[in-house]
């Protein structure tokens, strides 16, 4: 498989996955949804020295993983292209916040560590949280909870043709690609004499093609709105389910657990 | 019902690519609608479905004037099969693709499910329910992309091209389906053999205009006319 194809094949795996008859999966959308705006919400409010606060809240992370049976191995593949990027953020904070807390041995740790530490984290679990929604709920889903809070539907349409358009760009893009190498055997890559005319071909057919696929929605009865069957009418378990999670993130954000774990145990 | 007037078009001022169309189609017709490469066979047809617009003459679906107030009520009661069914598709797997259109005009589970089923039954494709649609052969995303619209339910049938990339005998199983539909249904195809196996009524287009509309036999076998618009007698009444 070329990496381009393996790219879409991720992509249907993830819809797969999305989409399975899991338990998680079946809970209402927007449940899930407005939970991982409050789980990022209280993680970002955590206090930038708080690191053992903070540590706790990979409890919902951690409790979806096994709820929804996600390998954790398959996501840590899947996240390693962002994980970097959300590591970059913090990476100064050790060079202007130098104040000393305490040694282990001969080195010392400052405040700049914990604060770039805490920053880090919480990147790191915005992004899983983000991931995790992605991957218990359907794209139709996501948006039908979108319209649910009113957010516009013309945003919401975007966000839904840019996922379902980003396996068919790919293709395309395997299509150019292939059409070249067979005419142009022995060379590695793409001559740089090519790539405008490439990306210039590239961004023609995926206009053309974007448009298809939006008249073939809209000749199947899209307008913008996402409706759903039964299958999406709340239930006792959504509620649950929610007002479990509120109360365990509201407890996790403002009683310090795990220090308090570190009395018990320490 | 279909009724076209006196209709015009062009994609770019001064070319036209319809020119003085006058057509007119009763429910329960099968129509075929044939013509040379760049005729403007799928033109008309998207024109009918308003994905091509800014025509000048009148197009009347069942009553309804074609234009942006009645276009949803039209596309509800007509299935469009594209020509090129790469972009007719785009939902990862089959059995979503063909529940969209049921889904999206809000029928309840069981009646989408059935919907589903039945459409795949009479294409006979059962088995590629649960495939991935990027991973199917060409001939495979046809049936299914005539399967996604066949799962509306639709009173008005419009195909471009539908046995385009089919075997043999896939072919013939589509003629068989189309036989047993008893819609309202335009095909344009360059396949003459299948318009003669499945149209009473054949309408000719030849540089924008219709150059013949009649009998399929007597359309279809008039080799001078045919040869004037670019095309050939079918394989079977060859030689
Ligand atoms: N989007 C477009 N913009 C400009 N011109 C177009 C566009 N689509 C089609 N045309 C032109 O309109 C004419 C009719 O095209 P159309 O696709 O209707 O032909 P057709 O009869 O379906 O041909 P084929 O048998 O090849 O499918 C052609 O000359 C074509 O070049
Ligand atoms: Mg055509």
């Amino acid at each position: 498989m070329s990496r381009l194809d393996n790219a879409i094949h991720e992509l249907n795996h993830i819809e797969d996955v999305a989409g399975r008859d899991q338990w998680v999966n079946n809970i209402h959308p927007l449940v899930k949804l407005a939970l991982t705006i409050i789980y990022i919400i209280i993680v970002v409010s955590f206090g930038k020295y708080n690191l053992s606060g903070l540590i706790g809240m990979a409890v919902y992370p951690a409790a979806v993983f096994i709820l929804a049976e996600l390998s954790f191995k398959d996501s840590l593949k899947r996240l390693k292209v962002v994980l970097p990027f959300v590591c970059i953020v913090g990476i100064f904070n050790p060079f202007f916040d130098r104040i000393p807390i305490y040694n282990i041995g001969s080195f010392t740790v400052t405040t700049g560590m914990i604060s770039m530490l805490t920053l880090v984290i919480k990147g790191v679990f915005s992004v899983l949280a983000s991931y995790l929604l992605i991957a218990i709920t359907t794209i139709e889903e996501i948006c039908f909870a979108l319209r649910l809070i009113h957010v516009p539907s013309i945003i919401v349409t975007q966000v839904m043709l840019m996922y379902r358009y980003i396996s068919m760009l790919i293709g395309e893009v395997e299509r150019i690609t292939k059409a070249y190498s067979l005419r142009a055997p022995g060379q590695k890559g793409i001559h740089f004499k090519v790539w405008g005319s490439l990306v210039g071909q590239l961004l023609l057919r995926s206009m053309d093609k974007a448009e298809a696929v939006y008249e073939s929605m809209c000749l199947r009865g899209f307008n913008g709105n996402f409706y759903y069957s039964e299958k999406h009418k709340f239930v006792m378990s959504d509620i649950i389910y929610f007002a479990v999670w509120l109360i365990i993130l509201l407890v996790f954000r403002f009683v310090p657990i795990v220090r308090a774990f570190g009395y018990i145990f320490g | 019902m279909i009724d076209i007037k006196n209709l015009i078009f062009e994609y770019d001022r001064g070319i036209r690519v319809l020119d003085n169309i006058s057509l007119s189609c009763k429910n329960g017709e099968s129509v075929g609608l044939v013509g040379a490469n760049g005729a403007g066979k799928s033109t008309l047809l998207k024109l009918l479905v308003g994905i091509a617009d800014k025509y000048e003459g009148e197009i009347k679906v069942d009553g309804l004037d074609v234009n942006k107030k009645n276009i949803s009520k039209i596309r509800e009661k007509t299935g469009y099969v594209f020509q090129d069914y790469d972009s007719q598709l785009f939902m990862p797997k089959v059995v979503d693709d063909v529940a969209f259109a049921p889904v999206n005009y809000g029928f309840a589970k069981e009646e989408v499910d059935r919907r589903v089923d039945k459409a795949l039954t009479q294409i006979n494709i059962e088995h590629l329910r649960d495939r991935h649609i990027y991973k199917l052969s060409g001939g495979e995303k046809k049936l299914v992309s005539i399967a996604t619209i066949l799962s509306m339910e639709p009173e008005i049938i419009l195909m471009d091209e539908p046995s385009i990339a089919l075997d043999p005998k896939n072919r013939r199983n589509l003629i068989n389906i189309l036989n047993n539909l008893g819609q309202l249904k335009i095909i344009a195809s360059h396949d003459l053999d299948m318009i003669m196996d499945t149209c009473k009524r054949t309408v000719l287009l030849s540089g924008g205009r219709i150059a013949a509309d009649g009998d399929t036999r007597e359309v279809l076998s008039d080799k001078e006319l045919l040869e004037s618009a670019g095309l050939e007698l079918p394989l079977r009444l060859q030689k």
